[in-house]
């Protein structure tokens, strides 16, 4: 490496963290990425706690009383957190009224109930409604079908707010609960046998047993699947983060130099070459910038959340290798893309296809981190594009990789990054000092292989 | 020795020929005018100078200051580009600073910072970003950062061209400065009276070819002295068709005739005093911008 590409890798690093773009973006990428969980963490508590008051018309006449009592004990105890002083409500009460099914039976008699109902849903006296019909109980037993159960009862539950669901949750889980003990103790079966008998089973999702150094078998960890898919989906966003705010205004700084004619003072000065290294080199400083803050303040973040163990600090090398060859790599290009055009309008046309290859990662992990060594997740983690995103990914979740793939696939991508660092000085070379007319794609590839 | 030797060199752009066959010799130590129209391959000579493009496969050599051109001659050149710019978001001493280093230069930095800020009156605006600076001041700092290095071979493509008087006259004292101090200057210019003023040597380029190499005194003996330039009370117009002129530029209170080979000056003479009073007449030879028209005229 010149003395002259360093020359240029520092100027262009300052020139970089010195601006008020480069701060702001610092700080909102995370924002806006980590800002709809934050919200959605801070608003958890900031729901509406009015009352819910709904009306439940039991048919059966047996149901209403144990809903009723079930509601009151949630409203007691069930709707708060905290203790003491501290204690706060935190959801609606579910303040029930039982309604007198008509008197007679005839559809139309329900029909003239439930409009009466929904009006008083309309005037906002009700927030929702529940018809339970008379045979609710009975309809298992009536069911002819042997092998098979009998398909579920239907509940009517009106309101007018079809995005609220708790109350209809809660409704579903209590209901289901005492028609079963009902249709239990309809056919002489001792409930509490039946119920013991149909308690649910928990799964635990453990990794492996292994053998300590000392020759002690250690004990197999739980693992979490949402834990382990959150630092791999943190470390892809970070890398894409990184690319995104280091790599991408690479293409206007050049276009600048362009614009601006200082390309020429420039290259007269120190060969295409030297000068795109020596910008890809400070591009690449930035984002070790970047990651530098984003993970010291990961690493504080879950430190103070008392979740600093799944902090991934075995794949931090790797991380930053991959990150520094995905900025090189991506750099080059778009570089090559600034040097080619005359104008940002003129450089949409070329990125938007070099903005495909760099999101496709972005498409395909959640089926990568789920199966990181089934036949796709291998293929697709060594196309060299995709490489550095989706090897972290791969590695990120247990068991991880074998040991020689991160490192073929980093050798693959560092050959793409050289191709590309080539093609692009080229391109950089014949584009910088080209006015009028940008070059056309077919052009563009004339200058990457004749120069 | 030569500073600068080109010797038959061509560059093709597609179909188009730029410079064709062109070879060049710059005595170290001389200020060498490169004149020639728009278009005619004075910028694509300086960019092959400055290894900026390269020559057409095949065409012959260039040699930089005694060497064979290489990237390393590029540090003891100081070069000023016709289309120029700064980076606008620094100040200019980080700017020229920049461009010491990228010169090669690592110690002593501030000196000729400070120095050659001083010597075209620009001290106070140091520490002030690039955009901060009026045009005038930026030309004034991008002359600066071409010789911020003390470069051997200077080159300069159009430095006077936008510039006011006093910017005009500063940078003419520096680039007869730095000749004091033994450096070679190569500029092009289409300002044929700073050319004839400055230039120990001249070279016309026209449509890619050399039409004149020399000093501008053998240029002038070339053409020997055929112009006559005179004032006559009356209509200037019809000195166009006095005998033995063949062409004739009017400036006003003077006009220069060109007169055709062979033509007795006297017969000009009698032939003015017939048509009115004469107050000037003087036998001359034609000026370096005369001499520019004949060859770059389109042709009647």
């Amino acid at each position: 490496m010149t003395r002259k590409t360093i020359v240029i890798a520092v100027r262009e690093y300052q020139a970089a963290i010195r601006t008020k773009t480069f701060i702001v973006s610092l700080i909102l990428m995370p924002v806006f990425m980590g800002g709809s969980i934050g919200v959605q963490v801070l608003l958890r508590d900031k729901v509406d706690t009015a009352d819910k008051r709904i009306a439940l018309v039991d048919c059966t006449g047996r149901l209403a009383g144990a809903i009723l009592a079930d509601a009151e004990r949630r409203n007691d105890i069930g709707i708060f957190q905290g203790e003491g002083a501290e204690r706060k409500q935190t959801q609606p009460r579910f303040v029930f009224e039982s309604v007198a099914p008509p008197a007679e039976t005839s559809p139309d008699a329900l029909k003239a109930l439930t409009l009466e109902l929904s009006d008083r849903v309309r005037k906002r006296e009700l927030f929702a409604f529940a018809i339970i019909p008379a045979d609710t109980i009975s309809h298992a037993a009536s069911s002819t079908a042997a092998s098979s159960p009998a398909p579920p009862a239907a509940i009517a539950y009106h309101s007018n707010s079809p995005t609220y669901d708790d109350v209809r949750r809660w409704l579903t889980s209590v209901l289901t609960k005492h028609t079963h003990e009902a249709r239990l103790s309809d056919a002489n079966v001792d409930t509490k046998l039946v119920m013991n008998a149909l308690s649910p089973l928990i799964v635990d999702n453990l990794g492996l047993v292994s053998r300590e150094v000392t020759g002690e078998i250690k004990a197999a960890e739980k693992t979490s699947e949402l834990a382990t898919l959150f630092i791999a989906f943190g470390l892809l966003m970070l890398m894409f983060m990184v690319v995104m705010i280091s790599a991408q205004p690479l293409l206007q700084s050049v276009l600048e130099e362009k614009m601006q004619r200082i390309a020429e003072v420039l290259i007269a000065c120190a060969s295409p070459f030297e000068l795109m290294m020596g910008k890809l080199l400070g591009t690449a400083g930035v984002s070790l910038t970047i990651v530098c803050v984003y993970l010291l303040g990961g690493l504080f973040a879950m430190e103070r959340l008392g979740v600093a163990g799944l902090f991934p600090k075995h794949l931090i090398g790797w991380f930053i290798l991959y990150q520094c060859l995905a900025v090189l790599m991506f750099g080059s290009m778009f570089s090559a893309v600034g040097a080619a055009v005359n104008d940002l309008k003129e450089a949409q046309n070329l990125v938007t296809p070099l903005m495909l290859v760099v999101i496709v990662p972005l498409f395909i992990w959640v089926n990568v981190a789920k199966e990181p060594n089934v036949s796709f997740s291998v293929i697709a983690s060594f196309f060299p594009f995709a490489t550095p995103m989706l090897m972290i990914v791969r590695m990120a979740v247990p068991p991880g990789v074998p040991a020689w793939q991160p490192a073929v696939g980093a050798l693959g991508v560092l050959a793409t990054t050289v191709a590309c660092v080539f093609a692009a000085g080229r391109v950089f070379r014949i584009g910088i000092l080209m006015q009028g007319k940008a070059p056309k794609l077919r052009e563009l590839i004339g200058w990457m292989l004749r120069g | 020795m030569n500073a600068v030797e080109l010797e038959r060199i061509s560059k093709t752009f597609k179909s188009v020929k730029a410079v064709d066959d062109l070879s060049l010799s710059v005595p170290e130590g001389s200020i060498y005018g490169f004149i020639g129209p728009n278009g005619s391959g004075k910028t694509t000579t300086l960019r092959m100078i400055m290894r900026i493009y390269y020559p057409d496969a095949g065409s012959g050599a260039i040699r930089i200051l005694g060497n064979d051109h290489s990237a390393a001659a590029n540090d003891r050149i100081g070069y000023l580009p016709e289309e120029r710019g700064l980076y606008r978001k620094m100040k200019v001493r980080d700017l020229l600073k920049f461009f010491l280093e990228l010169h090669g230069h690592r110690r002593n930095l501030s000196e000729p910072i400070r120095s050659w800020l001083a010597r075209l009156r620009l001290s106070d605006w140091a520490d002030k970003k690039v955009e901060a600076l009026s045009k005038g001041m930026s030309q004034r700092i991008q002359f600066i950062a071409a010789v911020v290095h003390s470069p051997r071979l200077l080159i300069l493509d159009e430095p006077f061209s936008g510039l006011d008087p006093v910017s005009t006259e500063d940078l003419r004292e520096a680039i007869l400065e730095l000749r004091r101090n033994g450096a070679t200057v190569l500029f092009s210019t289409h300002d044929m009276h700073m050319a004839e003023k400055m230039c120990d040597y001249v070279l016309m380029i026209y449509q890619g070819r050399k039409v004149l190499d020399g000093t501008l005194e053998s240029i002038q003996a070339r053409y020997g002295a055929d112009t006559l330039r005179v004032a006559v009370e009356g209509n200037g117009q019809s000195l166009a068709s006095l005998p033995g002129v063949e062409r004739v530029a009017d400036f006003g209170r003077l006009a220069e005739l060109k007169m055709r080979d062979g033509t007795d000056p006297q017969r000009v003479l009698e032939a003015l005093i017939a048509r009115g009073r004469v107050t000037h007449f003087e036998l001359t030879r034609p000026t370096l911008h005369d001499i520019f028209v004949r060859i770059a005229r389109p042709k009647e």
